[in-house]
Formats: C-alpha cells, structure tokens, sequence
C-alpha cells in the first residue's frame, strides 16, 4: 500500500514540478518574443498611442493606416519585395541544385585529384565574407554587374556550406542501390536524376529553406552592390525607409512587420524542416 | 587506365559548375585581395597599385580606429557565453521536464530565426532614450536616469551587447536540445537515482555530455559574431562617435566610405587572422573540458 501511495506522491510532485517549469519557460520565451510582440502591436497603434506607459500590448484604438502607407507610399515597399522575393527564390531552386550536383561527385564517384579540391573548399570556408567584398567589387565592376541584381544571384549560387549538407545525407545512402542500378546499366547521370534527387528530398528542402532566409535576412552584399533604390530588397529597402521615417515609429514597425512576417510564415509551414536542419547541420557537421 | 580516365571526367563534369563558380567568386578573389593588402590602391584614384609591403599594417597599427574596433570586436565576444549558458539551461528544461515542449521550441527559435534589419530597427526603437519602452519601464522601477542607449557613446555598445545577446539564445537552444535527444537515458536516470541534486547533474553529469556540441557553438559563435555587421551597421553606421564601431564596420568603412582598397584589403585579412587566432586558442583549450 504504502509502495503504491509513495508512487502516486511522486507523481504528483513530477506534474507540479513540470508545470511549474512549463510556466517558467513560457514566460521566459514571451520575454524573448516581446520585441516582436511589440513591433507587431505598434504597428497597429497612432502616433501618439506609440509610447504610452504602461505598455499598450494590445493597442486600444487599432488603425491599419501605418500598414496601408508602408505599402502604397512613393517610397516602393512592394517593390523591395519583388526584388527580395525574385532573388531569393531562384537561389532556392538553383543553389540546391548546384550543391546536389557537386556533392554527388564528391561522395559518389572516386576520382583524382577530388580530395584536393575539397580540402580547397574547406579553407575557403574560413574566409570571412568581408575580405572579399572589397576584390568583388571591383570585379563586379569589370564584368558590368554591380549595380545589377546578378550581383547577388551569381555568387549566391555556389555555396560551400550547400555541398557539405548535401554530400553529408549522400554519403549515408547505402551503395548497394547504385550498384544494383549500375547493374540495370544506368549511368551516373540517370542514378543522380532519378535516385539521388527524389531521395534527398527532405535534406535539399531544409538547404532551400535555409538558403532562402540567408538571402531573404542578406543585407551586406545588396548595401555593397546595389545602387539604384528600384533594386533594393528588403533589408537595403527598409534601412531607407527607417531613416526616412525619422520618429515616425508606427510606421517604421509596419515596416518592420511587414519585413518579418514572411519569414515566420515559412517559418511556421516548414518548421519541422528547418528545425531539424539546423540541429542536423551543426551535430552531425 | 580508360575507366579512370573516363571516371575523372565524369567527376570533373559533376564537381564543374560548382567548382567554377567557386573560383571565380571565392577563390580569385580571395587571391586578389590577399595581393591587395600589399599595395596603395585607392578604387577609381586612376593610379595603378604599388606595391608597399607591409606599410599598410603599419599604418593601421597607428590608426585610432584600430585601437577602437580591437576593443569593441573583444566586446562582442561577451554576449556568445552569455547565451550558450541560457540556451543550454532551456534546453535541457524542454527536453523532458517541462509540457508542450514542442510549442515552447517554437517560441524560443522563432525571435533567432526572424532576427536581421527588421529587428534591429525594433531594438532601436525599443530602446529610444527618451520616451522608449524600456527606459519608461527603468524610470517607472525608480531609476531616473536611465542610460541613453545607442543615443551615448558610452552606453550604445551595451545596446547591442542586450540585442546580441537575446538573438542567439534560440540557435543555442536547438543545437543543445538535438545534442540533448541523442543522450542515452541511462546516464541520467542513474544520476536521478542516486539522488544528485539538479545542480550537481547539470554540471557534473549533462555539461560533460554535450561538451562537444559547446565547443562548437563557442567557436562558431564567436567567429558569427566577430563578421558580424549588419545589425550594427544599420542602425549605428558604427557610432555614435565610432563607439560601436567593430572590426567588420572598420574594413566597410576604409573600402565603401574612402575606397582605400589596398588598405581594407591589409584590415579585412586582420580580422580573418583573430579570427583564426581565437579559434585556434579554443581548438587547443579543448583538451581540458571537452569530453568524447
């Protein structure tokens, strides 16, 4: 009996103590979410409204108009928008295709000279982005792109940390299955196009995902090589419109909101992918 | 002979766009640059490079913008511990001992994932010096001179120390987290067992276990957060009178404000060696509380 009533204390005691973590934790993460909360709440408020105390959470007299001019203003957010959403989505279908490519040659075929050119790729790994920008600028400028958005598209195409994901999630599929289609005859190109890359569905959509909020969050590169305002994306867009707004901080959180949303949109649709990409990336890296 | 001929080939046709692609916009420029920190070029100056060894680190070892942006870059340092130990406390809470772990994940990764210009402009709003949110709630605690944040050269780097900080929790806790699930129960229900406080099992027992994954999120977070720039960059431009000026706004500044390109090159390739100074000290400290 007394066995049986120990037990059923200790029970007890276990659910108290996990809700009250659970209590802790979730306060814990709205005081990490509170800047977002904020913005998102601001966003909806008047001027006057911005920096009543204590803190409107829930804005009393919610308007749209500060949503309704970040998007219609001179200015060009939907512009900005364009430019982000069209770069950010053909380096998420080609990126991935170009590091499937490279790493199936990396893991699959044995060749010569394969083990140098990947240790060339490891060290080119340690190379701070900032040390090149100064040479590809001027490069930029020979080749008549800066200034253009191919200054952004053509090198985010090729990327070090894409073929080592990739080639990761190769390496652990089993050899017999290209064997047993060497067998059938099939050649190299036909065992990546019609094996490799239906199999590595999930691995490439974690990498586009990932590629996608890097080139969506990219800022240094579009204030290096762009320009001209009409080529702006988001974040070179949004940086204008914040020094333009000045003080006015309703508008500038529609603005931020409006840069944020659809990265926790893909966030919240693709979560299992992304999260399980960035765990996997780092513990098996 | 043929067969590893015609295999070569067919490696080369594979690794080719990628490798290609690699050369031109990694591999010759990082040559360029690397002959770059030799010379004199100013962009669009007319005058061809000239070669002058090592003067431009001489030059910048005299530069008052060195000295500031040593300092600063060493500040930035501080928020990556700061973070790896709360990410790892959250962590090890949501593996297991608290419900809806799964939501709670969510809540925590989510400020890290949307975390780039859109957010630092939220901080900086947040942080307004007058009327912001967080200064009304200092004055309202009975602090009526509260720091003026990003305002003050003496106080804005501590602005960015606070947004570093809250924007790396989330990674930290999910890397923690995978490297958490793939422990074996066994070692932790002994320790339970045996009647180990929760603070001894956190250090004596799970920090050893997942040692490993600490040394890679100290040494990746302080590489993320020596190139760090943009988030700094956009709202400070690297002031107010260069306070929160780092190491990458330094290099920025040299090429895209004065196009002393030579020069950039000789600071961009200083802060590549710190960076592989720090991480080397770490690979090598290693030894002493890294266990696998």
């Amino acid at each position: 009996m007394d066995a049986i009533k120990d037990r059923k204390i200790r029970k007890v005691r276990e659910q108290l103590t996990k809700s009250f973590n659970t209590i802790l934790m979730a306060l814990a993460s709205l005081l990490l979410l509170s800047p977002m909360i904020w913005m998102i709440s601001t966003s909806f408020k008047k001027a006057i409204d911005v920096f009543t105390y204590p803190i409107q959470w829930i804005p009393t007299d919610p308007v749209w108009t500060n949503h309704i001019k970040v998007w219609t203003t001179g200015d060009g957010f939907a512009m900005f928008y364009l430019n982000s959403l069209k770069i950010s989505l053909v380096l998420m279908i080609g990126a991935p295709l170009l590091a499937a490519f490279a790493a199936y040659g990396f893991s699959r075929i044995p060749f010569k000279g394969r083990d140098a050119v990947f240790l060339l790729y490891l060290c080119l790994m340690m190379i701070p982005q900032q040390v090149l920008f100064v040479p590809k600028f001027i490069m930029f400028d020979w080749m008549n792109i800066y200034n253009t958005h191919w200054a952004l598209i053509l090198p985010g195409l090729f990327t070090v940390f894409g073929v080592f994901m990739i080639r990761q999630f190769f390496m652990s599929i089993p050899h017999e299955i290209s064997e047993a289609a060497f067998i059938d005859g099939a050649g190299h190109f036909r065992i990546f196009f019609q094996l490799f890359l239906p199999l590595s569905k999930p691995v490439l959509a974690t990498f586009a995902i990932i590629d996608f909020t890097w080139t969506w969050n990219d800022y240094e590169n579009a204030l290096i090589f762009l320009l001209d305002k009409r080529l702006f994306t988001v974040p070179l867009g949004m940086q204008n419109f914040m020094l333009e707004a000045g003080v006015d901080y309703n508008m500038m959180m529609a603005a931020a909101t409006a840069g944020v949303v659809p990265l926790l949109i893909v966030f919240f649709l693709g979560q299992k992918y992304i999260i399980q990409g960035f765990s996997s990336s780092a513990v098996k890296g | 002979m043929n067969w590893m001929k015609r295999q070569r080939l067919i490696g080369y046709v594979f690794i080719g766009p990628n490798l290609i692609g690699m050369t031109v916009f990694m591999l010759i420029p990082a040559l360029f640059s690397f002959y770059l920190m030799f010379t004199d070029w100013v962009f669009a100056s007319g005058q061809p490079p000239r070669f002058i060894g090592l003067d431009n680190f001489r030059m910048m070892v005299r530069d008052d913008l060195f000295a500031v942006s040593v300092k600063n870059t060493l500040l930035v340092l501080i928020p990556v511990p700061i973070s790896i130990m709360l990410g790892f406390l959250i962590a090890v809470m949501l593996n297991n001992r608290t419900y809806f772990q799964k939501t709670l994940r969510a809540f925590f990764f989510a400020p890290y994932f949307t975390s780039g210009i859109a957010i630092a402009f939220v901080w900086m709003v947040l942080f307004q010096p007058t009327n912001g949110p967080i200064n009304a709630f200092l004055r309202s605690v009975g602090i009526s001179e509260p720091p003026l944040w990003f305002a003050s050269p003496d106080t804005a780097m501590y602005a960015v120390l606070v947004m570093m900080t809250a924007g790396g929790i989330g990674y930290n806790m999910i890397i923690y987290l995978a490297a958490l699930q793939e422990l074996s129960s066994e070692q932790l229900e002994a320790a339970r067992i045996d009647g180990a406080t929760f603070g001894q099992l956190l250090r004596q027992i799970i920090f050893p276990l997942v040692s490993p994954t600490t040394l890679f999120l100290t040494i990746t977070g302080f590489i993320g957060s020596i190139k760090g720039f943009g988030m700094i960059y956009a709202i400070t431009q690297g002031g107010p009178a260069n306070s929160t000026t780092v190491f990458s706004i330094f290099a920025y500044k040299k090429a895209f404000s004065f196009y002393e390109m030579g020069y950039a090159s000789a600071v961009s390739w200083t802060m590549f060696l710190i960076i592989l100074f720090i991480t080397l000290i770490q690979w090598a400290g290693q030894k002493k509380w890294v266990h696998y």
